[in-house]
């Protein structure tokens, strides 16, 4: 779908996002609410590969931060 | 602080758009070539409500003006946190992002939703989007500056990205007909997937 920022990452991101929207068109938006095996085994490799970059990069740390200062889905509510 | 808004009508339904919003940056969309990439962190599904939520990565290349170059020292990658969250039953999408790069300088955040037209609930889908600039120095021409420049900026980017979605749902309602014609899954998207850098 787009880049990773790993590009050693792309064929797993490439193969966990087939899985997704596959997932996503022909179950999840027909009323299924449990997520897919296949998907969750692709996404764990996926984001084993992405780790590597997001520690390196010291966006781990970044992402930690954001997530301490925002709580879920209260972005917008905290800010009116 | 400065506000943009914007709010526009997709005559695709809610789930040709919810489904094509996951494609927003893939190479059917040539109108976003400041995205670098795209990587889903985490995703969820609430037990209790069906709410699925995603959290992504995105990473931006931004040419920024040679001002604001000596204070950024020269990065030209940024990063996005986006989460979102799909609600299949009062079929809506909510996509909330912040900056993670620059924001001793700027925060950004940013609210998108994707809902029904009322009117036309099965064919034409309503985007709203909403966005909130504010200049964290005590400057206040500087921050100024800095705030028009990233209104302005997001104003060119958000028409480019009208522009780049119509072409993503264009292709995905083209391959979900050539689908229904043979009968088929879905494919994968290995073919339009091509990283585009």
């Amino acid at each position: 779908m787009s880049a990773s920022l790993l590009p050693e990452c792309l064929p797993a991101k490439e193969k966990y996002d087939a899985c997704f929207i596959r997932w996503y068109t022909e179950k999840f938006l027909r009323g299924e609410r449990t997520e897919d095996e296949t998907c969750k085994k692709l996404f764990l490799e996926y984001s084993h590969c992405l780790k590597k970059a997001l520690d390196s990069k010291g966006i781990s740390k970044m992402l930690d931060e954001a997530r301490k200062n925002t709580e879920d889905g209260d972005l917008s509510r905290r800010e009116s | 602080m400065k506000v943009f808004e914007s709010k526009c009508t997709f005559n695709y339904s809610w789930e040709e758009v919810s489904q094509a919003n996951w494609r927003k940056y893939c190479a059917w969309n040539d109108k976003a070539s400041h995205v670098v990439s795209v990587d889903t962190l985490s995703r969820s599904i609430d037990p209790a409500t069906g709410i699925l939520r995603t959290e992504r990565l995105i990473a931006c290349k931004q040419s920024v003006p040679r001002w604001l170059m000596v204070v950024v020292g020269g990065a030209d990658v940024s990063y996005v946190r986006e989460t979102s969250y799909v609600d299949p039953v009062a079929k809506t999408v909510r996509m909330e992002s912040q900056n993670l790069t620059f924001n001793n300088l700027l925060s950004v955040f940013e609210t998108v939703t994707y809902r029904p037209d009322p009117a036309n609930p099965e064919t034409k889908t309503i985007f709203e989007q909403d966005a909130q600039f504010k200049a964290a120095g005590g400057f206040s021409r500087f921050c100024n500056k800095i705030e028009d420049w990233s209104v302005e900026r997001f104003g060119q980017n958000a028409s480019l990205g009208r522009e780049g979605f119509e072409s993503v749902l264009r292709m995905s309602r083209q391959a979900w007909n050539d689908l229904r014609e043979q009968g088929t899954s879905l494919p994968t998207m290995a073919a339009a997937s091509a990283p585009s850098a």
